[in-house]
C-alpha cells in the first residue's frame, strides 16, 4: 500500500487547538481517512453529487467495484464484512443512489453486521430545496442504521469518517450512513484527521472488557444441569469466540445447537455439536432446546424463527441469555439469567471457572438418538436423489462435498436458504453467509461478490432460488467486469418456493404467484461471458460442480429441481417448537 | 428503576403479567439535529405509548434533557431504558419514578370572564390547587398559567371544563430529582465511552 502524505498529530488532548495540515479538499480527507481506516475497497455507484470523490478516487490506494445497483452494493459492502470480520464500504449519490441502499442497511442492521455508507447530498444552499435528486436520506435511514448523520461542514470530515467507523465496528455492530454535502466534499478544511483516544462520542455504548463475574453464577447453573444446551448466535463469530466455544463445550460436556448466523460456531461434525435449530431446523435439535433443563443463550436474539411461541418454548430450562446488547436480554424470552457481556469475554470466564465435566453420557445418548431419526426423516436420509429426481439437499450435500466444506457459501432467502443451512455441512465460521433477520431476497449473488473479494484465499458459492436471483442479477455485469470468482448455484424451481410451500400447508394449496417464468440462465450467462451449464439429474451435479470450480472467474449451474420439494421439518407460524409439522417428506 | 452502571449486570425477568404504570424517564442527550428525531422514532417504532415528551437545555453547553412520560410494567420500562440507551446521542437515561424526584406541568388556559361572583371563587378554589397565577385578564377572557404535577393539572383541566374554559395549552411534564443523586447520575457511567473524563 502507498505510503501517504498524513500527517500523524501527536497525542493531543481533544480539547487542545487541533494543529493544522496542508488544506485538501473533503473528498480528499474523505479518501484518506478511508485509507487510515484499512479500507481497500470500496462498493459503490457514482453521480452528481458524489462525482468529487470520484475525481479524486485515483489517488489513494482504494478499490472500486462499479456495482450495477446500489442495493447491490450495500449487499457487497455486507458480503465483504462478513467474510473478512472489517468494517465494509458503500458509496453512492443523492436521491435515488441513496434509498437504494436502504434495504441493504436494513440487512446489515438486523444481522450485526459493520458497514460505513457514504453519500453525496445537494449542496448546502439547495438542501430544504427539494433540489434535483435531493432526499431526506438520513431521516429515512435512521431506523435502519445504527447512527446516521450530515457532514455539514468541511472541518467535520476527519472526525465524521473515523467516529462513522468506530460507532459501526464498536459492541454491537451496525451500519452507519455519512450524507455529505456536495460543497462540503469541494471545500478545504486542514483539520487532521483524529486519533483514536480523540473521537467524541460520549454517548456510544462499549462493552466493559475482561472478566466477567457474573459467570460465577453461570458456573454454577451449569455444575447443577443434567441436560444442559448451549444455543450459540452470531455474537460468538462477531466476538471472534468460536474456539473458546468449542472449549467450554468440551470442558461442561454442553452439545451446542446454532441459530441460522451462528452456523460455523462449530465443526458440525464435533460430537458435541448438536445442530441448527428453529423453524426448519433438524428436529433432534428442537427436541433438545424443548428437553434441556439448562438453556445458555450466547450472542443470539432469541428471535421469533427460533423460538416460535415463546409460551411453550424451552419449557423446562432455566433460561440464561448472554448478548453485549442489554436491550436483548428480557426482550423476547422470560430470562432467568442474563449478562451483558461480549461473548468471547463470557466464554473465556466460564473457562476459568469450570472444571472438567464426567461425559453426559445419557444426555448426549438421547440426543444422538433423536439425531438418528430426524436426519433419517429428512430429504436427504430418504434419499430422493436416488431415484432419479434432483433434490435440492442432494445439490447442497454436493457441494460442500466438493468444496471439502471449506468454501464460503451464500445464501439467499427462503427454501435454498434452509437447504444450505441443513445439508452443506460447515466446519468453519465466517462461511456461511446469509441474510438472517431481514431475509433479504437478493442477497446472494452481490454478497458473495464482497465476499469473493474479501476472501479471496478461499473459494465462494453463492446458493440462490430463481426468484431471489432475479431481484439483483443485474449484478453479473459487475462479476464479468471484475472478473470476481464467484460460483452460482441457482436452485431452480420454477417457483417462489418458499411461497409455494407455505401455500402448500397453510393456504390449502392456493397457489397464487407461486410461479416464476424466468430467462433460460445458460443463454443469459452466454450473453454476459460467464460459464453455465444445466444440470436435471443428480448424475450430472459432480460433474458441473467440478466445471464451475475449474473456471477461474464467475461461473452459474442451473440446477433444475424437482418442483414439488418442501423444506421439512416446519415450525407453522403462531406455534411451538413441540409442534413442528414433519411433512410427508417426499 | 435506573439502569446499573456497570455494563455486565444481571437482568431479572419482568414479571409477565405485571400491571402497567406512568414512568417518568429523564434522558440526558446531546444537543444536536436530529437526536429528537431519533428518540422519537425509536419509541414509535417499538411502539411504546408516550404521554408527554419534553426537550430542553441543561446547565451544561451542548447537552438537553428529555423528559418522557410513558406508560408500561415494568419489563416494557427495561426495554424502553435499554433501547434508549442505545441511541448514539443519549448519553444518560434514568427512570425517575423509583426514586425522590419532583414532577411539574406548565399549562396555559384560556376561559370566559366569570359572569357571577359564585364562578369567580370556583375558579379561585381551582387556581389554589394547581398552582394558578394570572396572565391577563380582560373584560371578555381570563389567561391563566398552571403550574402543577400532571395530575393536578388534570384535575383542573376537568374543572375548568365546567367553569368556561375556552383553550388550553400543555407543556408536558417535566421531572428532577430531589434526593442523593444517584451514583451513576455523578460519576460517569462505564457503559458509556470507557474514556475517563479530562
Amino acid at each position: 500500500m502507498t505510503a501517504l502524505p498524513i500527517p500523524s498529530p501527536a497525542a493531543t488532548p481533544a480539547t487542545a487547538p487541533q494543529p493544522a495540515v496542508a488544506p485538501r479538499i473533503g473528498a480528499r480527507a474523505v479518501c484518506e481517512a478511508l485509507v487510515r481506516e484499512g479500507v481497500t475497497t470500496i462498493f459503490g455507484y457514482p453521480g452528481g453529487t458524489v462525482l468529487p470523490i470520484y475525481d479524486v478516487l485515483r489517488e489513494f490506494p482504494l478499490r472500486h467495484i462499479l456495482v450495477r445497483h446500489e442495493q447491490g452494493g450495500t449487499h457487497a459492502a455486507d458480503g465483504w464484512s462478513r467474510a473478512t470480520g472489517g468494517v465494509g464500504v458503500v458509496m453512492a449519490t443523492s436521491g435515488p443512489g441513496a434509498i437504494n441502499l436502504v434495504t441493504g442497511l436494513a440487512t446489515a442492521m438486523m444481522d450485526s453486521v459493520p458497514l460505513v455508507a457514504i453519500t453525496g447530498n445537494v449542496p448546502r444552499a439547495l438542501l430544504g430545496k427539494d433540489a434535483f435528486q435531493e432526499t431526506d436520506i438520513v431521516g429515512i435511514a435512521l431506523p435502519v442504521t445504527k447512527y446516521a448523520t450530515v457532514v455539514m461542514d468541511p472541518d467535520e470530515v476527519p472526525f465524521a469518517v473515523a467516529e462513522a467507523f468506530e460507532i459501526a465496528r464498536s459492541g454491537r455492530p451496525g451500519p452507519v450512513l455519512l450524507d455529505f454535502p456536495k460543497d462540503v466534499l469541494q471545500l478545504d478544511t486542514a483539520v487532521p484527521h483524529p486519533e483514536p483516544h480523540e473521537l467524541r462520542l460520549p454517548g456510544l455504548l462499549r462493552p466493559v472488557r475482561g472478566d466477567v463475574p457474573e459467570a460465577d453464577e453461570l458456573a454454577e447453573l451449569i455444575a447443577r444441569a443434567e441436560r444442559p444446551l448451549i444455543l450459540s448466535g452470531h455474537g460468538v463469530q462477531i466476538a471472534e469466540a468460536t474456539d473458546l466455544l468449542r472449549q467450554v463445550a468440551e470442558r461442561a460436556e454442553i452439545p451446542v445447537a446454532h441459530t441460522l448466523l451462528g452456523i460455523g460456531n462449530m465443526d458440525e461434525t464435533h460430537r458435541l455439536s448438536a445442530g441448527y435449530a428453529g423453524m426448519h431446523g433438524w428436529m433432534h435439535v428442537n427436541k433438545a432446546i424443548q428437553q434441556c433443563d439448562l438453556l445458555i443463550g450466547i450472542g443470539c436474539r432469541y428471535d421469533d424463527r427460533i423460538t416460535g411461541k415463546t409460551s411453550t418454548f424451552a419449557p423446562n430450562a432455566t433460561i440464561v441469555h448472554v448478548d453485549v446488547d442489554r436491550s436483548e436480554i428480557g426482550k423476547n424470552v422470560h430470562t432467568e439469567l442474563g449478562i451483558v457481556a461480549d461473548a468471547g469475554d463470557l466464554l473465556a470466564a466460564l473457562l476459568r471457572r469450570l472444571p472438567q465435566s464426567e461425559p453426559r453420557t445419557a444426555w448426549l445418548d438421547q440426543i444422538n438418538e433423536w439425531r438418528k431419526v430426524s436426519e433419517a426423516r429428512s430429504w436427504h436420509g430418504s434419499g430422493a436423489w436416488r431415484e432419479g429426481r434432483l433434490s435440492a439437499d442432494y445439490v447442497i450435500d454436493r457441494i460442500g462435498e466438493a468444496t471439502d466444506h471449506e468454501a464460503t457459501l451464500v445464501s439467499d432467502v427462503g427454501q435454498n436458504q434452509m437447504w444450505a443451512a441443513r445439508y452443506f455441512g460447515f466446519r468453519h465460521p465466517y462461511r456461511h453467509l446469509s441474510s438472517g433477520g431481514l431475509g433479504t431476497m437478493g442477497y446472494s449473488v452481490p454478497a458473495a461478490m464482497g465476499a469473493a473479494l474479501g476472501a479471496p484465499e478461499r473459494e465462494t458459492w453463492a446458493v440462490v432460488g430463481d426468484g431471489g436471483f432475479q431481484m439483483t442479477m443485474q449484478e453479473l455485469a459487475t462479476l464479468v467486469q471484475d472478473q470476481i470468482p464467484v460460483r452460482i448455484a441457482v436452485l431452480n424451481n420454477h417457483r417462489l418456493g418458499m411461497i409455494r410451500q407455505w401455500q402448500e400447508i397453510i393456504y390449502d394449496e392456493n397457489y397464487h404467484s407461486a410461479e416464476l417464468i424466468g430467462p433460460d440462465l445458460v443463454r443469459l450467462c452466454e450473453a454476459y461471458g460467464i460459464p453455465a451449464w444445466r444440470a436435471t439429474k443428480p448424475s450430472e451435479v459432480d460433474e458441473v460442480i467440478a466445471r464451475a470450480r475449474a473456471t477461474p472467474g464467475p461461473s452459474l449451474i442451473d440446477f433444475h429441481l424437482d418442483e414439488a420439494q418442501n423444506v421439512y421439518p416446519m415450525m407453522l407460524p403462531g406455534k411451538g417448537l413441540s409442534e413442528m409439522v414433519e411433512g410427508g417428506d417426499r | 428503576m435506573t439502569l446499573p452502571a456497570t455494563a455486565r449486570t444481571l437482568v431479572p425477568a419482568g414479571e409477565p403479567d405485571a400491571v402497567a404504570r406512568r414512568h417518568v424517564v429523564s434522558a440526558l442527550v446531546v444537543d444536536r439535529p436530529g437526536t429528537l428525531n431519533r428518540v422519537s422514532g425509536l419509541l414509535r417504532a417499538r411502539s411504546f405509548n408516550i404521554e408527554s415528551l419534553t426537550v430542553g437545555t441543561t446547565d451544561e453547553p451542548g447537552r438537553s434533557r428529555m423528559t418522557i412520560a410513558i406508560r408500561g410494567d415494568d419489563g416494557h420500562l427495561r426495554q424502553v431504558l435499554a433501547q434508549l440507551e442505545r441511541v448514539i446521542d443519549v448519553l444518560e437515561v434514568h427512570d425517575l419514578t423509583t426514586v425522590p424526584h419532583v414532577e411539574l406541568e406548565l399549562a396555559l388556559v384560556e376561559l370566559a370572564a366569570p359572569a357571577d361572583a359564585e364562578t369567580q371563587h370556583a375558579l379561585r378554589g381551582v387556581f389554589d390547587a394547581a398552582g394558578g397565577y394570572p396572565i391577563s385578564t380582560d373584560e371578555d377572557a381570563w389567561r391563566v398559567r398552571l403550574t402543577a404535577t400532571p395530575d393536578r393539572i388534570d384535575a383542573a383541566i376537568e374543572a375548568l371544563r365546567g367553569l368556561g374554559l375556552r383553550r388550553l395549552v400543555r407543556a408536558g411534564a417535566v421531572a428532577m430529582t430531589t434526593g442523593p443523586r444517584p451514583s451513576s447520575e455523578t460519576t460517569p457511567s462505564t457503559t458509556q465511552n470507557g474514556a475517563t473524563p479530562a
